[in-house]
């Protein structure tokens, strides 16, 4: 539609035939990304996570950038210098950074919104400062991300005053025209607008259609997974994909629970970002189709299996459960092994729901996949009712 | 397996008593070879710190002397009698060359109550007393390539010389029961066991550990120095005694953090391996990135960066020796500390400057690090 074909093409590839699922192809810049995806953050600050070429190794196509800690460290300069993220750190495939906006409103409690941006106190050397929109969008600019986000107001998904919560969704979109004004590389990279207003439908439904006027390429649910009943999470879901243009990426941001992902896709999610899997692998949480393992739990003391022997990522191939089980939360190697295997894990379930996407045999594996993960088939209500909703019945 | 010193090396006009060596013939991997010098990588819990196997295969294609301290694996037996295959591949590491020892000695430990009979081990969940029995016990467990044995050696050089007596008694009557027990393990054939030298605070201790020692010298496989942290160069006086009463072809261990200055001089009085303490001293993340070598995976992993960094100081003395220019390295290095301190990037490029200076000396003999590898 817009001019900015050459910095997105997406194409629907195939589509389920019962629910909203979808398998689609996304060219950008530095990759060409299969829908449904999921983003692991690549970049936490110092990078201590994995190195590059184990995220290619798992086949990860895309990965996310916290803009916040990277203007931090290693900081814009020496970005610039490098010329880019991705030829700093040595990751040649597509690359997502987020506003900074988040980050300094959940780390940062001194944080205040204004109309002009977030105003917050460096924990460095107690200055003000201020991220608006437009510094945002230069630091991304810098960054040299495939996709980057526009600067929103965050308000916390449980909030209950109405009026903050209309302000929010619409200063969302005045900071969207802004965020465009002031993207200077447009040819290269996509901003992504974010549909905002909680869990109010007729704000979410007014933030779509504002921002489905505007001259982008792909759109980003926002304001989910903070938090709220997963009764209220779902439908929002899935009248945002509903509401938004069939023909470009939707990305739901900050979801990446294992049935949270097949719901999610079966509504008609494009992409999706999440710490948890990484985050739960530092408390010794391994994911598995079957649920999580927690590997401190002294059943795995003497277990030399490896945590799922389906799995072939280089933690299954040369680590024990038992192994695991000694090291797990007292050595930071336990956690990147973890990280690795959860990572290994997520991209598979993206592949293998994908290929059922694609071959029309989606609801059966839905069906196979929740009766993995709930044996005594005691599935959640929101499980239920959310697949029913597009057609696929669990029970 | 065994440990070969290149004699041929050894330079004859007393330009010191650095020296090539390897250690070959592992009966679980044939073709490993671990030339020395080296410095060993130190591992935690059986894994090489921060490092997990796969980035480890990524910074070092060769294999690798794994540092293992009891003090901070011992919460492995379990798992590894369930397995049974030893301390590297229980830990994802297998093809590498592993060496145990009680604790990693640059971990500050405090002092306080000892039995007659044993010695104490702080792990995370406290102090375990441990006797010479029970530490072979877990060796067997362990299945280490090559065995310090037990000691007590948290011994400083300022101790008092009561202290220091203790600890070479109990040192010597562990070392008894532990090469009984050595004899007789058949699950330890294959394994190297080295005698561990205490009481360097006192030169007469230090002579009555060593001729402790060298009554097993039909048994042993070579010598370690454990008990000295303080960076001091008072410890090499040892390796005098040592030529006097210790085969020469012993396999030399030095424990402990040492700058890189140092590390030198200790290679040039012939001591043969390192345990990897110092490049975990160094844990800034970032500016050895920017400023450092250039590989990719370095600049992509600090901790990789440190450890490789380290390694390259150890591959660029052995080509010394071999060149007999060790001495105008050593030179280099230390005006390098001076300068730079605390880490050092050790470019061959400077180094071959040097080289030039010198270039009649270099040849003298051979300089081809090939030989003596096929040697
Ligand atoms: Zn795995």
């Amino acid at each position: 539609m817009g001019p900015n074909l050459a910095a997105l093409s997406f194409t629907l590839c195939s589509e389920c035939e019962t629910s909203k699922a979808r398998a689609g192809l996304m060219k950008l810049p530095h990759y060409e990304v299969k829908t449904p995806v999921f983003m692991p953050v690549g970049t936490q600050g110092t990078m201590k996570g994995l190195l590059p070429e184990q995220l290619e190794e798992l086949d990860c196509e895309i990965i996310l950038g916290n803009t916040y800690h990277l203007g931090n460290r290693p900081g814009i300069k020496t970005l610039k210098k490098a010329g880019g993220l991705h030829k700093f750190m040595g990751w040649h495939r597509a690359l997502l950074t987020d506003s900074g906006g988040f980050q300094m409103v959940s780390l940062l409690k001194l944080a205040e919104i204004t109309e002009e941006g977030v105003k917050f106190k460096s924990p460095y050397d107690g200055s003000e400062i201020m991220l608006t929109p437009e510094k945002s969008i230069e630091i991304q600019n810098c960054i040299g991300a495939d996709i980057i986000m526009q600067l929103d107001d965050v308000v916390r998904t449980t909030f209950q005053d109405n009026d903050r919560i209309k302000l929010a969704a619409e200063r969302t979109s005045r900071w969207l025209d802004r965020c465009l004004r002031a993207h200077k590389r447009p040819s290269d990279q996509n901003i992504f607008p974010i549909v905002q207003g909680l869990l109010n439908k007729e704000l979410r439904i007014q933030s779509a259609n504002e921002h489905m006027t505007k001259d982008v390429n792909g759109f980003a649910i926002g304001g989910l997974s903070g938090g709220e009943a997963k009764d209220d999470f779902w439908p929002i879901v899935s009248l945002s994909t509903d509401l938004l243009s069939k023909n470009k990426p939707r990305y739901l941001m900050g979801v990446g629970v294992a049935i949270d992902l097949v719901v999610c896709v079966a509504l008609g999610v494009d992409m999706f970002d999440c710490v948890f899997p990484t985050r739960t692998a530092r408390f010794g949480c391994a994911l598995t189709n079957k649920g999580q393992l927690n590997l401190k739990q002294n059943q795995y003391a003497t277990d030399l299996n490896p945590i799922d022997e389906n799995c072939t990522c280089s933690t299954c191939r040369n680590y024990t459960r038992a192994y695991l089980h000694c090291i797990v939360s007292v050595e930071t190697v336990a956690c990147h092994l973890i990280s690795v295997h959860n990572i290994a894990f997520q991209m598979r379930l993206m592949r293998t729901m994908r290929a059922n996407i694609e071959k029309g045999t989606f609801p059966e594996f839905v069906k196979t996949f929740v009766d993995e993960l709930y044996p005594n088939k005691d599935y959640p209500t929101w499980v239920i009712n959310s697949l029913s909703s597009v057609g696929i019945k669990i029970i | 397996m065994h440990f070969i010193v290149n004699n041929d090396l050894l330079a004859p006009d007393g330009a010191g008593c650095e020296r090539l060596g390897c250690l070959t013939g592992i009966s679980k991997s044939p073709k490993t070879v671990i030339e020395t010098p080296t410095a060993a990588l130190m591992t935690q819990g059986g894994s090489v710190v921060h490092l997990t196997a796969d980035v480890l295969a990524r910074v070092f294609t060769e294999p690798k002397l794994l540092w293992v301290p009891l003090s901070n694996s011992i919460q492995l037996e379990a798992g590894l009698q369930a397995q049974g295959e030893g301390v590297a591949k229980f830990a994802g590491l297998p093809g590498h060359v592993s060496c145990a020892t009680l604790q990693n000695i640059t971990e500050i430990t405090p002092n306080g109550h000892y039995e007659l009979d044993k010695v104490p081990v702080w792990t995370k969940n406290g102090k375990k007393l441990l006797t010479a029995e029970r530490y072979m016990e877990l060796m067997e467990v362990f299945k280490p390539d090559i065995i310090l044995a037990i000691a007590d050696g948290r011994t400083s050089l300022d101790e008092g010389s009561k202290r220091i007596s203790k600890s070479v008694d109990r040192t010597q009557k562990m070392l008894n029961v532990c090469m009984e027990k050595y004899k007789c393990s058949e699950v330890l054939a294959d394994s190297l066991i080295l005698g561990v030298i205490v009481g360097c605070g006192s030169e007469k201790m230090l002579e009555k550990s060593i001729e402790n020692i060298s009554k097993y010298s039909d048994i042993l496989a070579g010598v370690a120095i454990s008990g000295l942290s303080d960076g001091s160069e008072r410890s090499f006086n040892a390796s005098d005694k040592l030529s006097d009463t210790i085969p020469k072809n012993f396999l030399k261990v030095l424990e402990g953090c040492w700058k890189p200055d140092v590390v030198l001089t200790a290679i040039e009085y012939g001591w043969d391996i390192f345990d990897g303490s110092l490049p975990l001293k160094y844990k800034d993340d970032f500016n050895p990135i920017l400023d450092g070598c250039e590989c990719l995976t370095c600049r992509k992993h600090t901790r990789a960066h440190n450890l490789h960094n380290f390694d390259q100081l150890f591959c660029y003395a052995r080509r010394h020796i071999a060149a007999n220019t060790f001495d105008l390295f050593k030179k280099y290095i230390q005006e390098q500390c001076q300068k730079l301190d605390p880490f050092i990037v050790y470019k061959e490029e400077s180094i071959k400057d040097l080289k030039q200076v010198d270039e009649h000396k270099k040849k003298i003999r051979t300089n081809d690090i090939d030989n003596i590898n096929s040697g």
